[in-house]
């Protein structure tokens, strides 16, 4: 995919900044599918992945100017807005108050067939599910359910410092696998 | 620093998934100044995870770009304003010049009537306004004075409070006044509201009359209920003369108008 794209990064990152509908769509075109992968995969809900993929090109288009290339590549900036806003959706009230009925109605198809085991090959989670079990459970809170060290700590009784070390440690496991 | 040993401890990862809290965050990004192998590092990550990340993409519905570009770029129809302009400038071309000045006309007539209803509204706005603010004003003044009353009407309940009627003198019966005097803070309090307007230039003053002796205890100002005055440890009787504004060291005994014993 890399290879089709026809502006490096700090070219489009100029465009955006003339807020041209032409960059818009290039913007779209080329980053849509892998930040709507990791939104997925953090919500597992596609009516409210859709949302929140508007809202994370809606914020991006707003926020360009607060992008620091310095500090990293315009990617991983765009994955960092759609994680938080799938954070931030995943803790809000009406999402909590969503899966109540979601998980009622999900209870009743349960029997046609399992809809859980589909969530599991959605883009990242696809690799997480390499890693072994309390690595993976460290992701799971980390990552994906943008739990702080301290809370996880506190969630799974275990001291701070073993959550730091367990954490890296999942974490290169990880890089492993991405390699490749 | 041993800094082969912080590049492979996993920060990096951690710095790059957002996973770093904010003090691991702040290390990182002054090291990073200092050791451009770090930043290497760190970019190398990156482009690995931007790599698989594109692998397992995912189309998002083709709707979501629609909405998007409507949302930030306005309706997308710039297709249509442009037929609808030709079709516009058809009309204009083909239709009698009669038409368009009757049209301005018309235009011109809605104008006026509306600008001359904008003044219509407006006045009526002002004026309303105006009565709000002033029913406003009026509303506070007596919700202050039914307080001051109410907290008056308290004291005159107040079993610490000695009450002394003062009579009109002869020739002023037709004034009366009530001192309310407080035996344990021995603070005195006025209800003068009875006493007969006073000439502009001239002020009540009471006097409290101690071992025969007249003593000043205030002048008396146009408060709303009961007014307090001087403290006054002991006395035999009250008194209100008229005084100069500003009142005076001694009564003026000719001008007494209320008198009260204890």
């Amino acid at each position: 995919m890399p290879e089709t794209l026809s502006y490096t990064e700090s070219e489009l990152v100029a465009l955006l900044k003339q807020r041209t509908q032409t960059a818009f769509s290039y913007l779209y075109d080329n980053y849509s599918g892998a930040l709507y992968s990791v939104v997925l995969s953090i919500l597992q809900d596609k009516e409210l992945a859709n949302d929140v993929l508007q809202e994370v090109f809606v914020k991006v288009w707003r926020q360009i100017d607060q992008y620091d290339p310095g500090k990293g590549r315009l990617f991983t900036w765009l994955v960092n807005i759609s994680r938080n806003a799938s954070i931030d959706t995943l803790r809000s009230k009406s999402y909590n108050a969503q899966k109540q009925i979601r998980e009622l109605t999900e209870t009743v198809y349960m029997a046609a067939g399992s809809i859980n085991t589909e969530t599991d090959k959605i883009g990242l989670r696809k690799i997480v599910n390499l890693l072994k079990e309390d690595h993976k459970v460290l992701i799971e809170l980390a990552y994906f359910q943008g739990y702080t060290q301290d809370e996880i700590s506190k969630l799974l009784n275990i001291p701070l410092g073993t959550v730091k070390t367990r954490l890296r440690s999942a974490l290169l496991q990880l890089k492993d696998f991405l390699k490749k | 620093m041993d800094i082969k040993e912080y590049i492979q401890s996993g920060i990096i990862e951690q710095y790059v998934l957002g996973l770093a809290n904010p003090e691991e965050v702040a290390e990182l990004e002054l090291l990073r100044n200092e050791y451009p192998e770090l930043s290497e590092a760190i970019s190398n990550f990156e482009r690995i995870f931007e790599k698989t990340v594109r692998a397992n993409q995912l189309q998002p519905p083709s709707f979501i770009k629609a909405s998007l570009e409507k949302q930030l770029f306005g309706d997308d129809h710039s297709g249509a304003i442009v037929i609808e302009n030709a079709f516009a400038a058809e009309l204009l071309r083909k239709s009698r010049p009669g038409v368009w000045k009757y049209l301005a006309a018309a235009c011109i007539v809605l104008l006026v009537v509306s600008t001359a209803l904008n003044f219509y509204f407006y006045s009526g706005y002002k004026n309303s306004q105006e009565q709000y603010e002033a029913l406003l004003t009026e509303r506070n003044t007596l919700q202050a004075n039914n307080a001051s009353y109410q907290q008056g009407l308290k004291m005159f309940q107040d079993s610490a409070m000695k009450r002394i009627e003062m009579k009109g003198t002869p020739g002023n019966e037709q004034n009366v006044a009530t001192v309310l005097w407080n035996q344990n803070s021995k603070q005195v309090y006025i209800y003068a509201s009875s006493m007969v307007q006073i000439p502009t230039g001239k002020q009540y003053q009471l006097w409290a009359i101690v071992d025969g002796k007249p003593v000043d205890a205030g002048l008396i100002t146009d408060c709303i209920g009961l007014c307090k005055m001087n403290r006054i440890d002991h006395a035999e009787a009250f008194a209100i003369t008229l005084e100069n504004a500003g009142g005076s060291s001694t009564p003026t005994l000719t001008e007494m108008y209320v008198f009260g014993k204890i």
